[in-house]
């Protein structure tokens, strides 16, 4: 997948905004928003948010999570941890890449926080690497993934599963279960 | 490239591996085919003649049900490249003694030679071995020639290669934001830069 | 807030009010699974056709809306991510539908009456139009060339079928125990696993491809 398909998916994710007018109920086919009130906050589609954004009706709240104490504990903690920790959303990447870029006048201590989000996610991703090559030198046929977001499976997801697709094969030699189905 | 023959039948990596060469031995006289063997002038093959089949003939001519030929082993398959894999894979050309060597590996099973176990056992653990190798160079290797990283490697294994690097390749132009601008897209560009060297050719 | 009665839920065999959220939801479902799945997945033809009248009932809208009106805008940003999904949804059936076109016709022949077809009308159509494309253009190109006893193409030969022993990402929807992820062999005993709500998975398709069709894991 594209990307740009997984940040396609993230911009479902509601966020907060506060926007700068006030507005009835919009009635969208995935359903309602609304209504609008000056100044008092509301969740809304990270794609709606963005847009509003680049026509400077509202300002971003940036998530909870996008905090520097916060980040910095879940750092130590992945570190820390053998294990992938969970993330405070499964489209961190996602979220901080759009926010940084079309609302970084909204985030506080912007570039610390694009700092530390690569961090994470390049701790991931080694770890990651770490762990499919355990897992390909191992006997399992099958990897639970749990807390791995889509944006870093995506990543490796050609090369992951054609490497397993090959490993089975040649597992399948052993047993001569493929050669049955070549002739 | 997948390894598995029966996904497409016109696969052309599929039908190259099926191409490489194994050498045998002429049990029943095979006649009016003497040219096939070079080095000797009589019209028809005659029991004992070693000569060297691709895989796809051998196949034809070797089976449960057909003995017309007796397939020995490819050197590369033997016990001593087993042994040199095993000792250490990671500094094995696999290209230079494949270029498809699992494609082609697994094909040579068919013919239930009796290393044919030890073969599928040395395959996976080689496979497994120089897994990490690939992986991290695919990885970590970000707009540079890659060529030196991918010559010792089979073809299944370049084609991993190539798989990491897309995933990679993806990311970072998403990452950098390259995904928004409009490029010309290979096609065009191939398109016109031959377009150019006709022009260029019909000047000289 | 539209609620659509005469759509049929996926065993079709009751009928169900699905919101028009509902619908999107699971369309975006079915686009994921028809993404990552090695085989063409049954035509969720209802959903598309739903979704389809949706928009067009929008448009209709919009149409009458007042010149500059602030919804208008975010109407059309919305329709253009659901039509971006539709036809992508659309597009990865047709690149298999072509991949694969000899096989589903095959398929498409011994199918019980009883057995829903996983192509559409209009996806049959298409397929039996390409298949006989694609052998005439083989005959045309090079069978006619050969010698006049290795003139024909097996069709059953040549057809290009779905590995199912592709290995895909899935996320469980509902519990299920005692999936059979290996079989027995010589060397190894099965392998089973009891799925549970959540988690994430990587394994090969064959295993799952039941569990994927009643939408009890999903792919990702």
């Amino acid at each position: 997948m594209d990307p740009a398909e997984v940040e396609f998916l993230a911009e479902k994710e509601l966020i907060t905004v506060v926007p700068k007018f006030s507005f009835d109920r919009i009635y969208l086919i995935g359903g309602d928003i609304g209504p609008f009130s000056a100044g008092l906050p509301i969740d809304v589609p990270l794609w709606l948010a963005v847009n509003l954004k680049q026509r400077q009706k509202c300002r971003i709240r940036p998530p909870e999570w996008m905090d520097r104490e916060k980040l910095q504990g879940k750092k130590q903690e992945e570190m820390d941890s053998k294990f992938f920790i969970e993330m405070p959303n499964q489209h961190y990447m996602e979220i901080t890449q759009l926010l940084l870029k079309y609302a970084p006048d909204d985030i506080p201590h912007a570039d610390e926080m694009r700092t530390l989000i690569k961090d994470l996610w390049d701790l991931r991703m080694a770890k990651l690497r770490s762990s499919i090559d355990t897992f390909v030198r191992s006997d399992a046929t099958h990897a639970k993934l749990n807390h791995l977001t889509l944006m870093e499976l995506n990543t490796v997801r050609l090369f992951l599963t054609n490497s397993l697709d090959q490993l089975y094969v040649l597992r399948s030699n052993l047993s001569g279960k493929v050669q049955a189905t070549q002739e | 490239m997948t390894m598995k023959a029966s996904e497409n039948y016109f696969d052309i990596d599929d039908i190259l591996a099926s191409n490489e060469r194994i050498p045998c031995r002429v049990e029943l006289p095979i006649y009016r085919l003497g040219y096939l063997d070079s080095s000797h002038e009589s019209e028809h093959l005659l029991p004992g003649t070693k000569i060297e089949f691709p895989y796809w003939l051998g196949r034809a001519v070797c089976s449960r049900r057909r003995h017309i030929v007796r397939v020995d082993l490819p050197k590369q398959y033997r016990e001593g490249y087993r042994e040199i894999l095993s000792a250490d894979a990671t500094v094995v050309d696999l290209h230079k003694l494949g270029p498809y060597y699992y494609s082609f590996g697994t094909k040579l099973l068919h013919f239930e030679h009796v290393a044919s176990a030890d073969i599928a056992k040395s395959m996976v653990k080689t496979f497994q071995t120089r897994f990490r190798k690939i992986m991290d160079s695919s990885q970590n290797a970000y707009n540079e020639d890659t060529s030196k990283l991918t010559e010792k490697l089979d073809e299944a294994e370049r084609s991993l290669f190539r798989s990491g690097q897309f995933g990679l390749h993806d990311f970072q132009r998403w990452e950098t934001r390259k995904t928004e601008k409009l490029t010309t897209s290979n096609m065009v560009r191939n398109h016109q830069k031959r377009k150019r060297n006709v022009m260029d050719s019909n000047v000289d | 807030m539209s609620t659509l009665e005469d759509l049929k839920d996926e065993s079709g065999e009751e009928v169900e009010t699905m919101t028009a959220a509902e619908v999107l939801r699971k369309l975006e479902e079915a686009w994921l699974n028809e993404k990552f799945a090695e085989d063409l997945l049954e035509a969720k033809t209802d959903l598309v056709e739903c979704m389809m009248e949706q928009i067009s009932e929008m448009e209709d809208n919009i149409s009458r809306a007042k010149k500059g009106d602030f919804k208008v805008s975010i109407h059309r940003l919305e329709i253009d991510r659901i039509r971006y999904v539709l036809s992508s949804y659309l597009r990865s059936r047709l690149l298999k539908i072509e991949k694969f076109a000899t096989h589903l016709l095959e398929e498409e022949k011994v199918r019980k009456d009883d057995e829903p077809s996983k192509l559409s009308p209009e996806e049959f159509t298409f397929a039996k139009d390409y298949d006989k494309s694609l052998e005439s253009h083989l005959r045309n190109l090079a069978l006619r060339h050969m010698p006049a006893h290795i003139q024909s193409l097996d069709p059953k030969q040549i057809a290009v079928r779905p590995n199912l022993d592709k290995y895909v990402f899935l996320r469980v929807n509902e519990d299920t125990e005692g999936v059979l992820v290996e079989e027995e062999t010589l060397d190894t005993g099965e392998e089973i696993v009891d799925m549970k709500r959540g988690d994430q998975h990587i394994m090969r398709y064959r295993p799952v491809a039941p569990l994927v069709a009643s939408g009890a894991v999903s792919l990702i």
